[in-house]
């Protein structure tokens, strides 16, 4: 029907009265239009804020499709580990959530977190991939980067070697990270994913520089990635700190995490104000010490994840600000007399925080049972002197984590220093698609241009307020008296629920609203995505407005 | 892809020549997906009179009469009782009229035919004035617009008429507003219509860009901050007029907000403004007032009939 | 079956056998107990039929209009200021090529009120394009609402059925009344393709572009072409059953008279009275009744007119600025083909009464006068 308007030629061939014959689809309304909307998916902001880049959008919109397992496989395209980074990562893609503008951020870590989890549950999610091509990978590091470097390179095609220095894998996650925040049979069977998911070999107990040479390594392997992180907790460099009672935070967590009995202090303090020295002024309150951080900035400062130090506050971990050891002796009935000096904070320093400076003749004296350091960690580089360095550190060539040496290279805390696990397995994840480059003489991408939308973007009119839906967690009380995990993770319900508060912003999530309220019915609804039929679109960019995620764009006719 | 929101099923085509971001058009697109095939429209002088498209064509896929700019209601009592005498008495008869054919020139039959009880759905598709002849005011034109008839210097002074008040007082089986900006409610109380006997009224908010000075593309906006500032409440009248019943989950949106968005009001003083704000209010008092009188009435339903 | 009825009851009968599946209408005088029987018959069943019970004439016509496009045979009835009301739709019915029938009881029109009978109210609607049919007894009205069923269903145009207030719509009279089931033979039930269906839609009344427009009006004159030979079609068809017919005109005692005299209406019969009167005293004087006033019987007319010496038209009504109605149609019928002196006379107006001797008075002043006014004559006024 209807490709031409119908002519008469003579009366005889009308009906006698006016009564249609034909519908009106030969009238191309589409030369109406002036500004032409097109479907224009952009990025949601929450993407950019990741430094992984999960399609964060897109496994949220599965989760509420039902589609967990789609939702899962979307994340292990940018993320092998989700069940991890699910509990401890300081979620910077929650401080571009969009929603935030609106009430509050999405609970992304907490969705991320479930599915991660929903994986141990339904094991054929995983599926183990064949080391299909000749070229073999060494990975020295079973911490982040090096799992995940391992995981994408097996995704890959390639026979992959974690070589570990520990018992087991899990680096930082498994030594540095507290039970109650990441228990280890989460941990176990996180890496257990990773190891089957594809040809990983795996040798415990194996350091560079000690077990083996990186020139070994280079013989039998065809591409080396060194991911072995910041292992040395840095020293305070004052006098007494090797005094009995003085200890790295790293080593008395990697204590506790391995069961070890350790020696309780009454009075502990701990030095330090980033993620480490919340871990240990937490653990030690769950062996019985009274604890104070010192920090010698203010809390605005502290590099900590912001939930951490509350939750150290709601523990009884109590802070002292703009102080800094510096001396430590031995003081009466055993204890250590720790002397600080006061800070006040000068101009800025190249991190933008403000510099400490010392408050002249202002000391303070603080007598403890024990010392924690916990003011950063530095690289071991043994073995690796033919490694180009900076700052002690491994220096990449590129954001890709290629070396100085042909074959060699490396990603994680080794490279930037003190990082996080979520950056880490970014780079694992980078450098493995560069060594799959490598492998064939590829060119490297050029960087990938992203167009973000923001609150202004959103037509609110088709959300409603609705509180941000928190993990459950048992009491403060229980979670002092034990290393249970603090927080239980989403159900169900909750996790629809709170998958339901996502904008979906900028990326269509067949919400039908151009399709329906198109008044020229120019919009159609096809199996997996709309079309606008520009035989009758008029332009009146209602779609475009009522697209509550802008993800319709305009131009000019013409143009 | 999700199941759709509302039906697939598409009874008006395109390449009407309505105006670009007609709300109109929409309301009609919604109430045949919810209607359904088995319908027969009467429509009178109003701007679907030349939107569904020159003969001998037209863009619905449904049986359509045209009639006399006042005589909606009567033509569709006929078109009933005739397609019922031929046996036919699954066809649902809508009269489809526009403010002017209802508020105003067809009050009279459609006053007659809801007396009667006819057998039929009348909607009116409100678009607040006289579109099709180019802008002039209705009493359906709310205080203070500018139409072609009320200039700005004499813009119009009077209320839009309270045709629910008038509907309800005919004590028919079902009234309803419905905006084109809510289209599961819209089809929801068509298809709810569909399914009771007798005279229904339903009315139709359907902004229209040309008329109102807006851009089309906040055509569904205008329609939804309307329901959101109060303007025009989504409401239903059951139980033959007596049990009303106002929609009230919405997040609350400025009157002022409503009236600022539109070329029609730009000439308001912000004291007029502050005069409309505070009679839709006043009528939205009135309305909640005659929904909690209406709740304790004995004899009637205390449950909500379905939704 | 044989009854006594007022013209009004002669009407309602003719509906009842017609098989009318709808019908709406609103009370006026004096048309009314035309529809208050309907209104009874439908209520016990004798008719199977909806009665719409509107609130206007204006609503009575669209409500049959609406019946009307969904296929069924549909009937309303009026009078004088109602009809008046109806004028847009009258044009609505016929644009949408509707077979409705509809009775007007001529009455004449305000202000000032009165109710008493003249033809101002139907030949106003001349141009609507209603065919019009005048009736002189209430055997004839009977008779003809079946015949214009018939009509209107082959042409596809409305037809009026027109009769006098009183003194037929409130006139009793010997009626011969046609049984339904007998009807069926002749005029058996409507069917039609161009209607409202849904599964099989149209939509019917859109624009219609100056393209198109002058096409649809061409087929409605054709159509009304047409039905000048269906009225006599159907009339003959009508006698075949029913022994009764009444021609587009009716030509009373013409062959070899010097005058003759046009009517319409009632004043048909009462001028036989004084045409058997007047050949009794020898004078030649004849009358030719017309019937079908639209589509306008030419040929009939001029068949019969131009063997006259003289005509003389009765008009009960008037074109204002103008003349008689009949007058004008009668001489545009006649022009060019016959030099007969046609000489107009008003009468009645306002259901004043036209008596015998009336009638009497104009056929002596249209023989004797050496130079009569030609185009009007007012007739009884107090001067």
């Amino acid at each position: 029907m209807g490709d031409k308007k119908i002519e008469f030629g003579s009366y005889k061939e009308m009906p006698m009265c006016a009564m249609s014959v034909d519908d009106m689809l030969w009238n191309h309304t589409g030369s109406w239009r002036n500004v032409r909307p097109y479907y224009d998916p952009k990025t949601s902001p929450c993407r950019t804020g990741c430094p992984a880049g999960e399609d964060i959008q897109r496994y949220i919109f599965l989760v509420t499709e039902k589609h967990y397992k789609e939702g899962w496989e979307t994340i292990m395209r940018s993320n092998p580990m989700p069940s991890v980074t699910g509990r401890v990562c300081f979620h910077p893609c929650m401080d571009k959530c969009t929603r935030g503008d609106y009430d509050q951020a999405v609970n992304i870590p907490a969705i991320e977190r479930a599915l991660g989890d929903m994986a141990f549950e339904n094991y054929d999610w995983i599926v183990k991939t064949k080391a299909s091509k000749k070229q073999k990978v060494a990975v020295v590091g079973g911490g982040p980067a090096g799992l995940s470097c391992a995981y994408y390179a097996a995704k890959l095609g390639y026979a992959v070697t974690i070589f570990e220095k520990e018992k087991a894998l899990g680096g930082v996650l498994r030594w540095g990270i507290p039970e109650y925040r990441l228990p280890n049979d989460v941990l176990d069977k996180a890496v257990k994913v990773i190891l089957d998911s594809g040809e990983i070999d795996v040798k415990t107990e194996q350091a560079i520089g000690r077990d083996f040479s990186l020139e070994d390594l280079k013989k039998k392997y065809d591409a080396v990635f060194i991911g072995i992180g910041l292992s040395r907790s840095r020293s305070l460099g004052i006098d007494g700190e090797n005094m009995e009672g003085v200890e790295a935070g790293l080593e008395f967590l990697k204590s506790i995490n391995s069961g070890k009995k350790v020696s309780q202090g009454k009075e502990v303090v701990v030095i330090g104000g980033g993620n480490t020295a919340m871990d240990v002024a937490r653990t030690a309150r769950r062996i019985g010490s009274n604890v104070t951080v010192v920090y010698r900035r203010t809390m605005n400062e502290m590099p900590a994840i912001r939930d951490e130090i509350e939750e150290a506050e709601r523990e009884g971990v109590r802070f002292r600000f703009l102080a800094t050891p510096a001396s430590i002796a031995r003081g009466k009935g055993g204890k250590l007399s720790v002397v600080f000096q006061e800070m006040q904070l000068g101009e800025p320093d190249e991190s933008g925080r403000r510099r400490p400076v010392p408050v002249e003749g202002k000391t303070f004296t603080m007598d403890v049972d024990k010392l924690f350091t916990a003011i950063g960690e530095e690289a071991v580089l043994d073995g690796l002197d033919s490694v180009e360095q900076e700052w002690s550190l491994i220096k990449a060539a590129s954001r890709f984590g290629d070396t100085n040496i042909d074959g060699v290279f490396a990603g994680g805390d080794v490279v930037t220093g003190a990082a996080s696990v979520v950056e880490a397995v970014a780079a694992g994840r980078a450098a493995a698609e560069k060594i799959d480059r490598y492998f064939d003489g590829k060119e490297d991408p050029a960087p990938e241009e992203v167009r973000t939308v923001g609150f202004k973007d959103m037509n609110t009119a088709y959300f409603t307020h609705a509180k941000r839906n928190e993990v459950p967690r048992i009491s403060p009380e229980e979670a002092l008296s034990s290393f249970d995990e603090i927080y239980r993770g989403f159900d169900m319900a909750l996790l629809h629920r709170e998958a339901d508060r996502c904008f979906s912003c900028g990326v269509c999530n067949y919400c039908d609203n151009c399709w329906i309220f198109c008044p020229d019915v120019a919009i159609s609804r096809g199996e997996n995505e709309y079309e606008i039929n520009y035989d009758y679109c008029k332009g009146c960019l209602v779609c475009v407005t009522e697209c509550p995620r802008s993800v319709i764009s305009t131009r000019e006719e013409g143009k | 892809m999700k199941p759709a929101r509302i039906p697939e099923e598409e009874y008006m085509t395109s390449g009407h020549v309505a105006c670009q971001g007609c709300g109109a058009t929409q309301a009609m697109r919604f109430a045949l997906k919810a209607l359904g095939p088995k319908t027969a429209l009467v429509i009178p002088a109003c701007c679907w009179s030349v939107i569904d498209g020159p003969f001998p064509h037209s863009s619905l896929r449904v049986p359509l009469f045209h009639t006399a700019f006042e005589a909606a209601a009567s033509t569709a009592s006929g078109l009933k009782a005739g397609l019922e005498m031929r046996g036919d008495t699954e066809t649902t008869v809508m009269a489809w009229a526009g403010d002017g054919g209802t508020f105003d020139i067809g009050i009279q039959s459609l006053s007659g035919a809801a007396e009667r009880n006819e057998d039929i759905i009348y909607t009116c598709y409100d678009n607040e004035a006289y579109m099709n002849t180019g802008i002039q005011r209705s009493s359906s034109t709310p205080v203070g617009a500018w139409t072609t008839t009320t200039p700005v210097a004499h813009y119009k002074k009077r209320p839009k008429k309270k045709i629910i008040d008038i509907m309800a007082a005919h004590s028919i089986p079902y009234i309803a507003t419905a905006s084109v900006a809510f289209p599961e409610d819209f089809i929801r109380k068509f298809k709810k219509a569909k399914e009771i006997k007798g005279t229904r009224f339903i009315h139709v908010f359907a902004p229209c860009p040309t008329g109102w000075k807006l851009p089309p593309e906040l055509s569904v906006a205008m329609a939804r901050q309307a329901v959101t500032s109060k303007v025009f409440p989504l409401l239903e009248v059951t139980e033959h007029g007596k049990r009303w019943k106002v929609w009230k989950d919405f997040e609350p949106t400025p009157v002022r907000d409503y009236i600022k968005a539109q070329g029609r009001f730009r000439h308001l003083k912000d004291e007029e403004i502050k005069a409309i704000e505070e009679e839709v209010e006043n009528n939205w008092q009135l309305l909640l007032a005659r929904e909690q009188m209406s709740m304790n009435l004995p004899g009637l339903n205390k449950e909500d009939d379905d939704s | 079956m044989k009854k006594v009825i007022m013209g009004n009851h002669a009407v309602s009968y003719g509906v009842k056998a017609s098989g009318v599946k709808v019908i709406s209408a609103y009370p006026i005088t004096p048309q009314t107990q035309i529809v208050e029987l309907l209104s009874e018959m439908c209520a016990n069943g004798e008719i199977d039929a909806k009665f719409i019970k509107v609130e206007s004439e204006h609503s009575a016509l669209t409500a049959v209009v609406g019946a009307s496009a969904a296929g069924v045979r549909a009937f309303t009835a009026t009078s004088s200021q109602g009809l008046l009301l109806m004028h847009e739709i009258l044009h609505w019915a016929v644009g949408a090529r509707l077979p409705i029938v509809l009775t007007n009881v001529n009455r004449s029109v305000g202000p000032p009120w009165s109710i008493w009978t003249d033809q101002n109210d139907s030949l106003s609607q001349r141009d609507t394009g209603w065919l019009q049919l005048y009736c002189e007894s209430n055997q004839e009205t009977q008779d003809t609402i079946v015949q214009a069923f018939k009509i209107a269903e082959t042409v596809r145009l409305p037809v009026m059925l027109v009769l006098d207030a009183f003194f037929l719509s409130h006139t009793y009279e010997i009626v011969d009344i046609l049984e339904p089931n007998d009807v069926k033979k002749f005029l058996p039930p409507y069917e039609t393709d161009i209607r409202i269906d849904v599964e099989h839609p149209h939509a019917f009344g859109n624009l219609a572009g100056p393209d198109t427009y002058f096409e649809l009006r061409f087929m409605i004159q054709k159509a009304m072409e047409e039905a000048r030979d269906v009225v006599k079609k159907v009339d003959a068809e009508f006698k075949e059953h029913f022994g009764r017919g009444y021609g587009v005109v009716q030509p009373y005692r013409c062959d070899d008279a010097d005058l003759i005299l046009v009517t319409s209406g009632t004043i048909a019969s009462t001028s036989r009275v004084i045409i058997d009167e007047m050949r009794d005293e020898g004078i030649k004087i004849g009358s030719l009744k017309i019937r079908l006033f639209r589509p306008f019987p030419f040929d009939e007319v001029y068949e019969v007119l131009s063997k006259a010496k003289k005509v003389a038209v009765i008009d009960r009504n008037i074109s204002f600025g103008h003349h008689g109605i009949f007058f004008q149609e009668i001489k545009s019928a006649l022009y060019g083909r016959t030099d007969v002196p046609i000489i107009g006379y008003i009468v009645g107006i306002g259901g004043r009464d036209v008596t015998p001797k009336v009638i009497r008075e104009i056929a002596e002043k249209a023989l004797n006068d050496e130079n009569p006014e030609r185009d009007i004559n007012w007739i009884g006024v107090k001067m």
